[in-house]
């Protein structure tokens, strides 16, 4: 999808700037670690899925927290004007950047406040097979909290969850990401 | 008859060595998070770096409601020192105070605090050990930081 | 026309991961206990003879009357066994070279663990669909 600032590139072109430019580490490793991260978090919750589901959102939100600051870093861009900017760089820049994914957004609400963040791939996601014990597992869970964490840092709540998730018969991969509010910056007058 | 107190002579002022002096980075409720000196400035007393800290924070937020167009990026003069300061999208605050003439001009001084900001991404944010918003003890990032201000002022 | 083709995998630990019968024979109750007998018997030879060569195929290690025992060793120590009633050396090195390319990615799932039985349905049919495509 075509940027709609004048002249810039493309979030697609940004995006694969950004991964020309990022170190790069194998992706059986990545995948790995982060199955054993998964099964590690089930272990710790003796197989409850749903706290399992919540610890590996929450471990997102603060991987989210500290990414976006390399986000920012590596990125010189504009800030993003509105909710719609801000979810086409998630899919077109930051899926690119960070886990070398297209992406792109669909299925807009009316007012733009909602929409789906669809992922090419799922690289988390190789390899795997849910059994049948773990149904409703979110596997890629922490996906999502790194979203809301990053968002959060830069004065946006929203939320984010799997919309269409293969391991649990979708077609494909997509994240409804939803926008809350802002979060005004309490500035320090009474200082 | 005691002669009159003579005005208690000012310490010599050290010489203002040229280059960067002084790196800081202020968290984005006006806590000064880290400081560091790189050149023979006086030294300033830890309470009131953090005053200075959370004035210039304070300062920085009134400006940003005058002048949208001044966010971030406040360039500050004195016959003293120089005074960079750049602002994430997090609100978090990076400044450099240097000689007067270090840098030809704004950029030049944007381009350093980018450095900064990119050490504090990788060498900060990416320890797992930081707590965000804490003061921040990360050796890696403070040699790191020195190696970065040592080869601008020697370049310099 | 293949009669009996049955594959069977063993972990290193001598747990038995995964079996299925590839052949047009139905099993045999008689039957079925002899050829588990000489498979597992089989697993002894197999244990030698992985340390004289080293190829991964083992090709065949064993015979009792008219079955053939192929084998498989990977570089963990897991153990492909094919119970065969045909002379086919070409066929049997290639499905379990393609069998071996399933068992990593199957081993590969954060799900699986390493001494418990292969009990996901994608890695049978598509072990099955080999058997097919070697043994038809």
């Amino acid at each position: 999808m075509a940027s709609r600032r004048a002249g810039a590139k493309t979030y697609e072109q940004v995006g694969l700037a950004a991964w020309q430019a990022t170190e790069k580490v194998n992706a059986e490793l990545f995948t790995l670690t982060y199955g054993a991260i998964v099964r590690q978090v089930l272990a710790d919750y003796e197989d409850c899925v749903p706290e399992a589901n919540a610890k590996l959102d929450a471990m997102g939100r603060s991987i989210g927290g500290r990414l976006i600051e390399e986000f920012n870093a590596k990125n010189e861009q504009q800030r993003c004007v509105d909710f719609r900017d801000t979810c086409e760089t998630i899919a077109g820049v930051a899926l690119r950047m960070f886990l070398g994914v297209g992406g792109h957004c669909a299925d807009w609400n009316a007012d733009h406040t909602s929409c789906l963040v669809v992922m090419e791939t799922n690289p988390l996601a190789d390899f795997v097979e849910l059994p049948e014990r773990y149904r409703d597992l979110s596997y890629g869970q922490m996906l999502c909290g790194v979203i809301v964490g990053a968002l959060e840092q830069v004065q946006t709540r929203a939320t984010c969850e799997w919309e269409k998730d293969a391991l649990r018969g979708g077609d494909g991969f997509a994240m409804r990401v939803t926008l809350v509010g802002q979060i005004d910056t309490p500035y320090p007058f009474d200082d | 008859m005691s002669a009159p107190p003579t005005p208690a002579t000012l310490p010599e002022e050290p010489e203002n060595p040229p280059g960067v002096h002084s790196v800081w980075i202020i968290n984005k409720s006006g806590g000064l998070v880290f400081r560091d000196v790189y050149a023979d400035i006086a030294p300033i007393d830890t309470n009131e770096t953090l005053r200075l800290a959370s004035m210039w924070h304070s300062m920085h937020a009134i400006a940003a409601q005058l002048g949208p167009e001044l966010r971030g990026e406040l360039p500050s003069e004195t016959d003293g020192f120089h005074l960079h300061c750049a602002q994430t999208p997090t609100g978090t605050k990076l400044m450099l105070t240097c000689a007067p003439g270090t840098f030809a001009d704004h950029d030049a001084g944007q381009a350093v605090l980018r450095t900064v900001r990119d050490l504090y991404a990788d060498y900060v944010m990416k320890n797992p050990f930081y707590e965000a918003e804490m003061p921040i003890r990360c050796e890696l990032f403070e040699k790191r930081l020195r190696d970065a201000i040592d080869a601008v002022n020697g370049a310099a | 026309m293949v009669g009996l083709a049955t594959f069977t995998i063993v972990s290193n630990a001598d747990v038995p991961l995964y079996e299925a019968n590839l052949g047009q024979t139905p099993k045999r109750e008689d039957a079925a206990h002899l050829q588990e007998f000489v498979a597992h018997a089989a697993l002894d030879v197999v244990d030698e003879r992985r340390w004289e060569t080293p190829q991964t195929n083992l090709k065949l290690v064993d015979r009792f009357n008219d079955l053939l025992v192929y084998a498989h060793v990977t570089a963990g120590g897991t153990r492909f066994v094919l119970l065969h009633d045909a002379r086919n050396e070409e066929s049997v090195r290639a499905f379990f070279a393609e069998a071996h390319e399933l068992y990593v990615k199957a081993a590969l799932n954060p799900f699986h663990d390493a001494d418990s039985p292969i009990e996901c349905a994608a890695f049978d049919d598509r072990v099955r669909a080999l058997g097919r495509k070697y043994f038809p």
